[in-house]
């Protein structure tokens, strides 16, 4: 698998844990699926920055005044994914899709990398 | 603060008549490693246990329960009331046709996912209302006007 946790060299900041991902191999493109539940379009960002792409997603969601939490489960913390790309994508062409906690990116694969067919000549 | 006793919790299941051991060792492992309890659960959702986080939470004139269930589709999901029994389901069904020529054929996912919390009394059950948004669906569930804090004017004479 070419996508692998890079592991973080500064401390991150706040606390924060890694969603779940699952990558899938296409004809031309790998697809992340990532679930972040609670993460507005809003508040969550992709970036691609030489080898490593961050994806970070902030739950917008904060308890009202006047509300008590009497049993909590859902976490309070943030998400951050941080995936090492190498050249086999296409880094130009990555698509981002949010739909309700399931955040879908497409990285392409570079032209290098994709299947292709060879004619025999004579 | 009240005191409360834990199997009264309103997360309680109460179909269940005991915590297990096991059980109480993984609350205790997901509350204090929440990243870890990712790790052990099989299969990208993780829906084989069935399990999703909820919250539960107590204002002036309701109830809320907010819960997480990425992913889904409005009409994938059922709130369902029952004798004092709210239960929430996610039941869906994707086929999707494999990209790969060599994969030729429709490939069905299913997954299901249930939990059920039992209610406190006095709720105005025809005024519950659902909303599901980012992956969270929140439910509220208005106090009926007997539990409602009154404030009660007194004459003096």
């Amino acid at each position: 698998m070419s996508l692998l946790t890079k592991n973080e060299t500064k401390a991150p900041v706040t606390r924060t844990v890694t969603p779940r991902y699952d990558v899938r191999e296409t004809g031309d493109a790998y697809v992340l699926t990532a679930l972040v539940p609670g993460v507005e379009r809003s508040s969550l960002e992709t970036t691609v920055d030489g080898e490593t792409l961050t994806v970070t997603g902030r739950r917008t969601f904060t308890v009202p005044e006047g509300w008590t939490a009497v049993h909590r489960e859902i976490p309070q913390v943030d998400y951050r994914l941080v995936l090492e790309i190498d050249r086999r994508f296409n880094r130009d062409g990555i698509k981002a899709e949010l739909s309700q906690g399931v955040l879908t990116l497409t990285l392409p694969k570079a032209e290098a990398v994709k299947p292709r067919k060879i004619e025999i000549l004579g | 603060m009240k005191l409360v006793r834990y199997h009264n919790s309103p997360l309680y299941d109460p179909s269940a008549n005991y915590t297990s051991l096991r059980d109480e060792m993984d609350r205790l492992f997901d509350v204090a490693f929440p990243a870890l309890s990712t790790l052990q659960r099989e299969g990208f959702f993780g829906e084989l246990q069935g399990q999703f986080p909820m919250d539960l939470y107590q204002e002036k004139e309701a109830v809320v329960v907010r819960a997480e269930l990425p992913g889904f589709r409005k009409e994938d999901l059922e709130v369902e009331i029952a004798d004092g029994v709210l239960t929430i389901t996610g039941h869906q069904k994707t086929e999707s046709k494999g990209d790969d020529a060599k994969k030729a054929g429709v490939t069905t996912q299913e997954r299901r996912v249930s939990r059920a919390i039992s209610l406190p009394e006095h709720l105005t059950l025809d005024k519950i209302q659902a909303t599901y948004e980012n992956g969270v669906l929140t439910v509220r569930l208005p106090k009926s006007e007997a539990v409602k804090p009154k404030q009660i004017a007194i004459d003096v004479k």
